[in-house]
């Protein structure tokens, strides 16, 4: 099936007409602006919205003072603690954080009332590091959590003290991971429209079902009484991946009833609306002198924000994905998320792996360094293979570790001679393999529908968001089908007439909508034997679809187009619901045993690096990098995933920090922040997609990018013998590090 | 208010918007043209390219007031009624995007740059196009598009 | 706010005049419509150069380059004269920000907005470039040093608009260049610009002069160090000394992209770089 088709609307995308969410225009539109907090923590004295709301061209201000009325909102959302308020209530947790929301008939008039708004706060303590802010006498962001830690997840596995006491040498590491920002170069953007007693809302979102479940529950709705729309995104990347914007803008157009109204975010704002977690991990290992692992101990402060948002889960996640995929006896997780005056944190591509990778992937050169054993083999040696059981207990099926790291060190010619040292110049190699685990509990669902024309339509709510998921889900129908991928068209999220997704996050779409495709085509297939029976006078076990026909198996010839079945039946079109589920027994709270995942995202990266040793600045040459596919639906669009993870990682390894100056960004722009411009990438830059006996889709979405900071600093290593502790690694910590030498 | 004649792909337009307007906001809210897009609004990411007398400006750098009077060139004027332009095709052909948000600043760079330079090499085209930043990481396939426009990609 | 277009100097010049608080002059537009979108600024008159005919020429009067006010950053790393007589100008321009930035800002622009994270500066001040105003009581030439007051401050007075550029040509061709360092993205802003020029009879310096910019808030000459280098030849060693002299001597910023430490090691650095390029011709 592999096949290298052009994304479907890929005129639209070179022609400039992609309707998204920021293109959108509505009758009698208002335009939304957000008044935020200048204070990190603060309690809210008193708010005056009078003369704003007496101002030409302002047609609505919300407050908390609008919330929880008979028939409107109620003030906290959250999808896992309901923590956060659609505007502030009696006090502010973080610089940015929502206070009042105006609609008006410009978006200059709405920004000038926003001038006119008098909030009279007073100041609180505030906190901003992950670890300090669970110190005894740190301020409380929320009474229920005295220190401010939201979700402790653990992971017990083995004897810790036996495993250390069988160690011949301990190594022990502290990491950092910074803030950073999804930079999604479409904004975050929503519009709603409250016309009696429904909720309709344009988002640009990766999570349509989740919205319509969400905002239902804060109005109190039936969820059919939200209709959610999502157009393609300009990027998402895990910054759209849940709720953001939507809960504040459809209150605001409850409180204006009946004009839509749409809220854009300025570049500034999306740098206090979501951030990748902040994270410092402490990693410890016990190993033999023979290179095998006997312990590993890891604890995690995770800087959540100042609300839970998905953290709670995410936090869980990120215990799993700190440890590595490597064969540990015993192995002991303490993973904490941590409220901070800070804007909130959510996934970022390659969520908490990215984070974890950094740190275990580092940690392995180290115990390499060590042991004076070649990192690669050292890798080989202690790498998790299938039938292994992971730290959770649970027993690993296709599992390519070894593969990817084979494949990555093959490409970059890992056993081939490096001249490392030609005067200021200095090159290196590195290399790093990761493992993530998905959603274990999710859910896709989708309808595929036959005209009589002979075009198949597959209404999904998978969010097309660059990744090209509406093509590959295409094509798979299409095969599915037995018809040519020209027939297909997509219809893309729309809750009023498609199914439910749990979310286009965390790599799932291809394998859970995919099986739900597969699954609805296996059902639209029968519909049509069954229909194509009176006609072809043989039981439906003799017949089967292919090519556009229903033919008798046996004698192709004898055959009708499925058109033909259609209009000979009488019937205008024919469809069919798919659905697939993954459930699994999940982790016992206490010990993190149990089984975590339906199956494990595995990637790669090598790569060789020059440094100019006079100014630290670091210039990779070339990067190889390798992600398991299980099988590949379109190899253009996989080699494009997995080249932009690289790219995309390159960003947080070398570039990327959000600098806060007392809780206030600092840099939130793309003047200060520098994400990855052409220059930047290597030139020789490789992927692969490994695909699997077993023929199972594996998402690619993210498994190429957390390798990407590891195999670097890995490479400066193996250049210059320092060693990178903090991300990003910028020219000046390498020059540092260089001189402390 | 300023009233002002706007020339932009190839047609005339008589508009009427206060002078503090970037180009940016009166080719997407005035007339429509909604494939320049705002990313940083600083002019740096090249979202919001667009040809003045045929070389690239940022529109969210330039009032709209200071465009009158020049030849202006969007995305939506470079296809042929139905025909894409050439550079449109090699994007297509080579798989030159992902969100597609960018895109369109990056095809009107490249034509500008194919305009005056007809066989750029690999390292003019990314340093020409530098100031065009797509955050999905295309820029291997971006290359492999403009390569195949230039005479040297013998 | 209203925007005009005058059609003359003495009109730019006289409405400036009428307006002092509330006027704001625009040339290319690249910081002026950034400051307005942000709210930095709020006048209520644009006065906008652009119709104003012959500022953006770019011709060589009396052996000397002339550089008009309007000329687009662009424009003068694209001129024939500016890339034979003055490379190291050609480099600085063609080093601003991007292709776009370099169609749309001007020279004159650039100097009036007088960043210290900016490539023209260093270069022009290098060549003793002269800074042609104009205001209502008649034009004056000022040396940049005397332009440049510090963070986006010029000495320019209420009624005065830059003109023009005017750089001497050497009798003796020198060699030139300017080298910028980005510590991080390529498209970031300069860490640190260096603009040097240096003649040499055989392997004997006869002149140098050495700008550094970006490092610090305003670009930074220090003639006494550039004396070093006069009478000998540029060894190794009379290289770091001279690297070493701006080093010291030059008090370096410490902003989001790198610590004032930092720029301080790339001005050492960079300047030995520029000098070897230099003298290895």
């Amino acid at each position: 099936m592999a096949k290298s088709v052009h994304m479907l609307d890929s005129i639209a995308r070179v022609t400039g007409t992609v309707p998204y969410t920021a293109n959108l225009k509505l009758p009698q539109m208002l335009y939304a602006k957000v008044l935020r907090s200048w204070l990190p923590h603060a309690r809210i004295v008193h708010i005056d919205t009078s003369r704003a709301e007496q101002m030409p061209g302002v047609v609505a201000v919300l407050t908390a003072a609008d919330l929880n009325q008979p028939g409107g909102p109620t003030t906290f959302y959250g999808v896992q603690h309901k923590d956060q308020p659609i505007v502030a209530t009696d006090r502010v947790r973080y610089i940015g954080e929502p206070v009042a929301i105006i609609a008006a008939e410009s978006t200059d008039i709405a920004e000038a009332a926003l001038h006119e708004i008098e909030v009279e706060y007073k100041e609180l303590p505030a906190v901003y590091d992950e670890i300090q802010a669970m110190q005894p006498c740190a301020p409380v962001l929320h009474g229920d959590y005295p220190d401010n830690c939201f979700r402790h997840a653990r992971l017990r596995h083995g004897d810790i003290e036996v495993g250390f006491a069988a160690a011949d040498e301990i190594i022990e590491e502290m990491y950092f991971s910074p803030t950073a920002n999804h930079v999604t170069l479409e904004p975050h953007v929503t519009a709603a429209q409250w016309q009696d007693g429904k909720l309709t809302i344009w988002s640009a979102t990766q999570a349509p079902s989740l919205v319509q479940q969400v905002i239902a529950e804060l109005f109190n709705l039936e969820p059919e009484a939200v209709r959610v729309m999502v157009a393609p995104l300009g990027g998402g990347y895990g910054g759209k991946g849940h709720i953001r914007l939507e809960p504040m803008v459809a209150a605001l157009a409850w409180k204006v009833n009946g004009r839509p109204v749409k809220l854009t975010l300025t570049r500034a704002e999306t740098f206090v609306t979501v951030n990748k977690h902040a994270a410092a991990i402490h990693i410890k290992s016990g190993v033999k002198r023979d290179g095998t692992l006997t312990a590993r101990q890891v604890t995690i402060h995770w800087n959540g924000g100042a609300y839970a948002d998905v953290s709670p889960g995410l936090v869980g996640s990120g215990m799993l994905r700190s440890i590595g995929p490597y064969r540990i006896p015993a192995v002991q997780v303490d993973s904490y998320g941590v409220y901070t005056n800070l804007p909130p944190a959510a996934a970022f591509r390659g969520a908490m792996a990215s984070q974890g990778t950094w740190a275990y992937e580092s940690h392995s050169d180290s115990i390499a360094h060590r042991l004076g054993i070649e990192p690669l083999a050292f890798r080989l040696q202690n790498l998790l293979v299938d039938g292994d059981a992971f730290a959770t207990g649970e027993t690993l099926h296709d599992i390519h570790f070894v593969e990817c790291l084979e494949a990555v060190a093959s490409g970059i010619g890992w056993n081939t001679p490096l001249q490392k040292n030609s005067g200021v110049l200095k090159r290196g190699r590195g290399l790093a393999v990761m493992m993530k685990s998905t959603i274990p509990n999710s859910t896709s669902q989708c309808r595929l529908l036959l005209d009589d024309d002979g075009q198949v339509t597959l209404f999904t709510s998978t969010v097309e968001m660059g990744q090209g998921a509406h093509t590959a889900l295409a094509q798979i129908a299409a095969e599915a089908l037995g018809v040519p991928v020209a027939t297909m068209n997509v219809v893309g999220p729309d809750t009023a007439q498609n199914l439910f997704d749990t979310s286009t996050n965390a790599s799932r779409s291809t394998f859970m909508m995919g099986n739900a495709i597969i699954n609805a085509a296996t059902l639209l297939k029968q519909k049509l034997i069954e229909a194509a029976v009176p006609l072809l006078e043989h039981p439906p076990e003799e017949l089967s679809v292919r090519n556009g026909v229903v033919c008798v198996t046996e004698k192709p010839e004898l055959c009708f187009s499925l058109t033909d079945i259609l209009r000979r039946n009488q019937l205008t079109s024919v469809d069919a619901l798919g659905e697939f589920q993954t459930r699994v027994a999940g982790l016992d709270p206490e010990t993190g045993q149990g089984v975590s995942t339906p199956h494990w995202h595995q990637g790669a990266g090598a790569c060789e690096v020059e440094i100019d040793t006079e100014t630290g600045k670091v210039a990779i040459l070339r990067y190889w990098s390798a992600a398991f596919a299980g099988r590949v639906v379109n190899p253009e669009l996989a080699r494009l995933q997995n080249d932009g993870n690289v790219i995309y990682g390159i960003g947080p390894a070398l570039l990327e920090e959000v600098i806060f100056d007392n809780g206030q960004i600092a840099n939130p722009n793309l003047s200060d922040y520098n994400i990855p411009a052409f220059p930047d990438i290597p030139h020789n830059l490789n992927s692969v997609s490994l695909e699997g006996e077993s023929g199972e889709f594996h998402g690619i979405g993210e498994m190429t990018l957390p390798p990407v900071a590891p195999a670097i600093a890995n490479a400066i290593f193996d250049a210059l013998g320092i060693r990178i502790y903090d991300l990003p690694i910028t020219a000046e910590k390498v020059l540092r590090a260089l001189q402390n030498e | 208010m300023s009233n002002a004649t706007l020339k932009v792909n190839g047609k005339e337009y008589r508009l009427s918007f206060s002078p503090h307007q970037t180009l940016l906001h009166v080719l997407r809210e005035e007339l429509g043209l909604v494939g320049a897009r705002e990313g940083c609004g600083i002019g740096i990411c090249g979202s919001c390219t667009v040809l003045v007398d045929g070389r690239t400006i940022s529109s969210c750098l330039m009032l709209a007031v200071q465009a009158a009077g020049h030849d202006i060139t969007t995305v939506e004027g470079l296809a042929d009624d139905e025909k894409l332009h050439r550079v449109q095709r090699a994007f297509i052909d080579h798989f030159g995007f992902q969100c597609g948000y960018c895109t369109p600043g990056f095809i009107l760079s490249t034509v500008a740059l194919l305009a005056n330079h007809t066989n750029p090499s690999a390292e003019e085209i990314r340093e020409y196009l530098s100031g065009n930043l797509c955050r999905c990481g295309s820029y291997p396939n971006i290359l492999k598009a403009v390569m195949s426009l230039s005479d040297s990609e013998v | 706010m209203r925007f005009l277009q005058p059609g003359t100097l003495e009109e730019a010049i006289s409405t400036r005049v009428d307006n002092p608080e509330q006027s704001v002059i625009i040339a290319g537009g690249t910081a002026v419509v950034l400051m307005l979108q942000h709210g930095l600024i709020a006048p209520e008159v644009l006065i906008s150069l652009e119709k104003i005919p012959g500022l953006d020429s770019i011709r060589i009067e009396d052996n000397r380059l002339h550089i008009g006010a309007l000329a687009k950053l662009g424009d003068v790393a694209d001129s024939r004269l500016v890339r034979q007589y003055f490379p190291a100008l050609f480099a600085a321009c063609a080093a601003v920000g991007n292709v776009r930035v370099r169609n749309q800002a001007t020279l004159g622009g650039n100097l009036a907005e007088a960043d210290y994270a900016s490539d023209p500066p260093a270069a022009l001040m290098m060549l003793d470039a002269l800074v042609e105003v104009k205001g209502i009581s008649g034009t004056r030439q000022i040396s940049l040093p005397d332009l440049l007051l510090g963070f986006l401050t010029t000495t320019l007075e209420p009624d005065e608009l830059i003109t023009g550029v005017i750089i001497p040509i050497p009798t003796e061709q020198p060699r030139m260049a300017y080298l910028r360092y980005n510590n991080r993205s390529s498209e970031d802003r300069p860490c640190v610009g260096i603009a040097a020029s240096a003649t040499f009879n055989d392997a004997i310096c006869t002149g140098l002069r050495l700008t550094v910019g970006a490092a610090c808030e305003i670009p930074t000459r220090l003639s006494e160090i550039e004396a070093l280098a006069v009478g000998s030849p540029l060894t190794d060693t009379r290289i770091h000394e001279i690297a070493e002299g701006y080093a010291a001597g030059i008090e370096t910023i410490d902003d989001l992209q790198s610590s004032a430490w930092y720029r301080t090691q790339m001005i050492r650095v960079h300047i030995q770089r520029v000098l070897k390029g230099l003298r290895d011709g």
